[in-house]
């Protein structure tokens, strides 16, 4: 299995999620599997404009030149893409969201009925399973983990995938293993 | 009453958002007195702090954006995060949003709903609730008889909300319908989407037989 772990912790100053996605991947590789690490801070990607170019004109590549196509490129590569980043303001990093946001040339622009939701039909034969690896804020409740898990499993719906699991950094890095392994 | 609207839409001037902002402002600014304050979120970018700045000034806030992958832009997002300084500290600041999709039901923007909800409530903000409207992907191209209705709806919400600062909840109601469709309008919404907005804009481009490609396949 080929697992990418996209980092979008934005904070140089506040390590201990990059630390503990070092020890995953660790985890992860002695588990007999391939496991990549993406560090979004310090890349180049800019947030999408909404020009559709990627669906009605280049269908499958986004225009704007910058490394947004090569996260693309590997996200769907992958059989299990950990997305992980400390909420901030209750939600993803805009780092993360940013990134999530130039990935819709991997589905196509048409729509179809599924379980009774119109949603984007596929591009791709295969999408990856998407997780979720957070950190919590001093004041994180269980409202807002239940909102960003609401929008979650609606993302997996939208981009064809299917919802891993949703963890935060306290989770010893063992159990996240045994949460994969299901997967 | 003073409104300061923020357009979070990443097509700034030439969006749907705007095209709906647009019915509202002329409605609110009905009632004699009232004043409106537009900024785009594209064009400050560069300078959130200062239209933090501006925000927490405000009396009156209503943020209008598409929907993104289920949750607000990215580039919203950026904004939410500067106001973490203002966390509980906005003076009762009455906050609105306009969550639009493209996707012909409503029930996509539920979530992000709740979370602006919570986002105002942790800001310290007096929420006014959320305007949600689905099927919003190229208004300019879509027949009169369907935007008419969308657009005399948000004409009339900016109405009422100029004279009593308040979303008025029938008027909600209407434009979050549907919130699911019926298989049957879904067999016939589906190929007017497809044809109609999709296909028509990749002929246009001579990008039919290149729809379904896989250039970043593995």
């Amino acid at each position: 299995m080929k697992y990418l772990l996209i980092n979008g912790n934005p904070y140089n100053d506040r390590k201990d999620m990059d630390y503990y996605i070092d020890r995953l991947s660790e985890a992860i590789k002695s588990a007999g599997h391939e496991a990549q690490t993406i560090v979004l801070r310090g890349m180049k990607i800019k947030p999408c404009n909404g020009c559709f170019n990627c669906w009605v004109k280049n269908p499958g590549n986004c225009v704007i030149q910058d490394d947004g196509n090569e996260v693309s490129r590997k996200y769907i590569a992958s059989d299990h893409v950990i997305l992980a980043s400390p909420l901030i303001m209750g939600f993803l990093s805009s780092l993360l969201k940013n990134t999530m946001d130039r990935n819709i040339p991997l589905v196509h622009p048409h729509l179809e009925d599924v379980d009774g939701e119109v949603h984007h039909k596929k591009r791709y034969d295969k999408y990856p399973v998407i997780s979720f690896l957070l950190k919590k804020e001093s004041f994180t409740d269980a409202e807002d983990i239940a909102i960003a898990t609401g929008i979650f499993q609606r993302e997996a719906i939208n981009v064809r995938s299917s919802l891993g699991f949703v963890h935060f950094i306290e989770t010893p890095v063992k159990e996240i293993l045994n949460a994969i392994n299901i997967h | 009453m003073r409104l300061t609207f923020i357009n979070g839409s990443p097509r700034g001037i030439k969006s749907n958002t705007k095209r709906l902002l647009d019915h509202f402002i002329k409605g609110f600014l009905e009632t004699e007195g009232n004043t409106c304050e537009i900024e785009y979120l594209t064009k400050n970018r560069r300078s959130l702090p200062v239209l933090a700045e501006k925000f927490s000034a405000a009396q009156n806030v209503i943020i209008g954006f598409p929907l993104y992958v289920d949750a607000m832009p990215g580039s919203v997002k950026e904004f939410f995060e500067i106001l973490e300084p203002y966390m509980g500290k906005a003076n009762n600041t009455a906050i609105g949003f306009v969550i639009q999709c493209g996707f012909p039901e409503t029930s996509h923007t539920r979530y992000v709903e709740k979370y602006c909800e919570k986002f105002s409530r942790r800001l310290g903000c007096h929420y006014l609730g959320s305007i949600l409207k689905g099927g919003c992907e190229g208004l300019d191209i879509q027949p009169s008889f369907l935007t008419d209705k969308y657009y005399s709806n948000f004409y009339l919400l900016g109405v009422e909300f100029g004279k009593t600062g308040k979303f008025d909840g029938t008027l909600l109601g209407k434009l979050a319908r549907p919130e699911y469709l019926s298989a049957e309008n879904m067999a016939k919404v589906i190929p007017f989407i497809n044809q109609g907005l999709w296909d028509a804009q990749m002929e246009k481009n001579d990008a039919i037989d290149r729809s379904f490609n896989k250039p970043l396949m593995p």
